[in-house]
């Protein structure tokens, strides 16, 4: 028997894994301010609708290595109420990556929707 | 079910059990940050929500505790610090001996050992100053909040240090600050930083950083300056008509064939000390990830 929902979980996390990094960049890039995390959880939420591609914990390692790999820089400001917050902004690299990534989706995504239909 | 932000951070901590160290400091950091933001957004907007409904739905959103882990662990497996990636193998021990040179955590040990110094001395005063003060100031009212200052600030300088030794000696070290629970009067903050282990050892850490960061300048310099003379001496004799070792008015001339002996001297001395120097880097990271990260 195949266990359709756990392959399709698999699945989908699969895909997750290289989308998150395209998606956090082009969310940092469109706001052109600092957004903590929880605040980019929360547009995305509003993205999916009430369609919900991961959980919001999985975004925070994903903001680490790209933090890590220089596309993104962050600090910390204290905030009014609850623990001090991090920030995250893209950096100048993190912009030129992002053009090429976007080129990358672009071709991928045609590639895709091609095999799909068949034409 | 999950009752508060307490027990999922200490769920979390579980399932990310053997896991690196500074991975989970910075997951528990992200969820508590996380979490309390959500929290505290949503009962703005319903004031009359129950905390526990409040909760199970904001987790359903943030993932279980497993889940994150799973997430941290995915992603951690994927990055490795930018120092720690292997080297290629030179096969001869000449090669290994030699290829020093082109090993990127020997550089940033040998720029360590020559930081360490500096740090080292500064984290040696402000121990020193600390400690003495908050001591003596425990006599006046001001005493206790002078010592929560300046516990604080030594988690504060635990966390550069490390962000500095992941960076030269690539040993993969916490990117947040320890989390700490917010609700505490600031008494009750001062209580949990004395008894925690952590803060003594990152003390601890400061007073030994002074001696060997001393005795690291001092391998470092004697090992330059003694590297370069070998290396300068035919020129010196060449070049400038000087003995290589003059002791008033009577000069020791080397003889020409042993030239290229000093120069090879020089040149093995340096690579030598380069070869040590990746050695205490990587035992000094050991050292600091177990003085300054929680387990």
């Amino acid at each position: 028997m195949v266990d359709t929902p756990t392959l399709t979980k698999k699945f989908q996390k699969e895909l997750n894994a290289g989308i998150a990094s395209l998606v956090l960049l082009s969310v940092l890039d469109k706001t052109r301010k600092p957004m903590y995390g929880y605040q980019i959880a929360k547009l995305l939420e509003e993205y999916s609708g009430d369609a919900s591609f991961m959980k919001q914990g999985a975004l925070y390692p994903v903001l680490h290595s790209l933090e890590n790999g220089g596309l993104l820089e962050s600090n910390v400001e204290p905030s009014v109420s609850g623990p001090p917050r991090r920030y995250y902004a893209i950096t100048s690299e993190g912009r030129e990556t992002l053009v090429v990534w976007q080129g990358v989706w672009k071709q991928m995504k045609s590639f895709v929707d091609k095999a799909i239909k068949g034409a | 079910m999950i009752k508060s932000i307490e027990e999922y951070l200490e769920l979390l901590k579980t399932e990310l059990q053997g896991s690196d160290a500074a991975t989970v400091q910075d997951a528990l950091s992200d969820a508590e940050e996380h979490l309390r933001a959500a929290l505290a957004t949503l009962k703005q907007d319903q004031p009359d929500v129950k905390e526990e409904a409040a909760l199970s739905q904001i987790i359903d959103q943030y993932g279980s505790p497993s889940e994150t882990a799973s997430a941290y662990a995915e992603v951690e497996r994927r990055t490795v610090p930018q120092l720690a990636r292997e080297n290629p193998k030179p096969q001869s021990v000449w090669g290994h001996f030699f290829g020093v040179y082109t090993d990127a955590r020997a550089w940033g040990s040998v720029l360590y050992m020559l930081i360490a110094f500096v740090t080292g001395v500064f984290y040696f005063s402000w121990a020193v100053t600390g400690l003495a003060t908050s001591i003596s100031f425990a006599l006046f009212i001001f005493g206790l909040p002078f010592a929560l200052l300046f516990f604080l600030s030594v988690r504060g300088l635990a966390l550069l240090e490390g962000r500095l030794v992941e960076g030269l000696l690539g040993v993969r070290m916490p990117r947040r600050p320890l989390f700490t629970q917010q609700n505490l009067k600031w008494f009750d903050r001062l209580k949990e930083l004395t008894m925690d282990r952590h803060t003594w050892f990152s003390i601890l850490y400061m007073f030994i950083q002074f001696i060997l960061g001393t005795i690291y300048f001092t391998l470092f310099t004697t090992s330059l300056s003694l590297s370069l003379s070998f290396i300068a001496i035919p020129f010196i004799q060449e070049l400038f008509g000087q003995g290589y070792i003059m002791n008033n008015d009577l000069r020791y001339y080397a003889p020409t064939w042993s030239y290229p002996l000093f120069v090879l001297g020089g040149i093995s001395l340096w690579t030598i000390f380069m070869n040590l120097a990746r050695g205490i880097g990587q035992l000094h990271g050991r050292m600091a990830k177990a003085m300054l990260v929680t387990d």
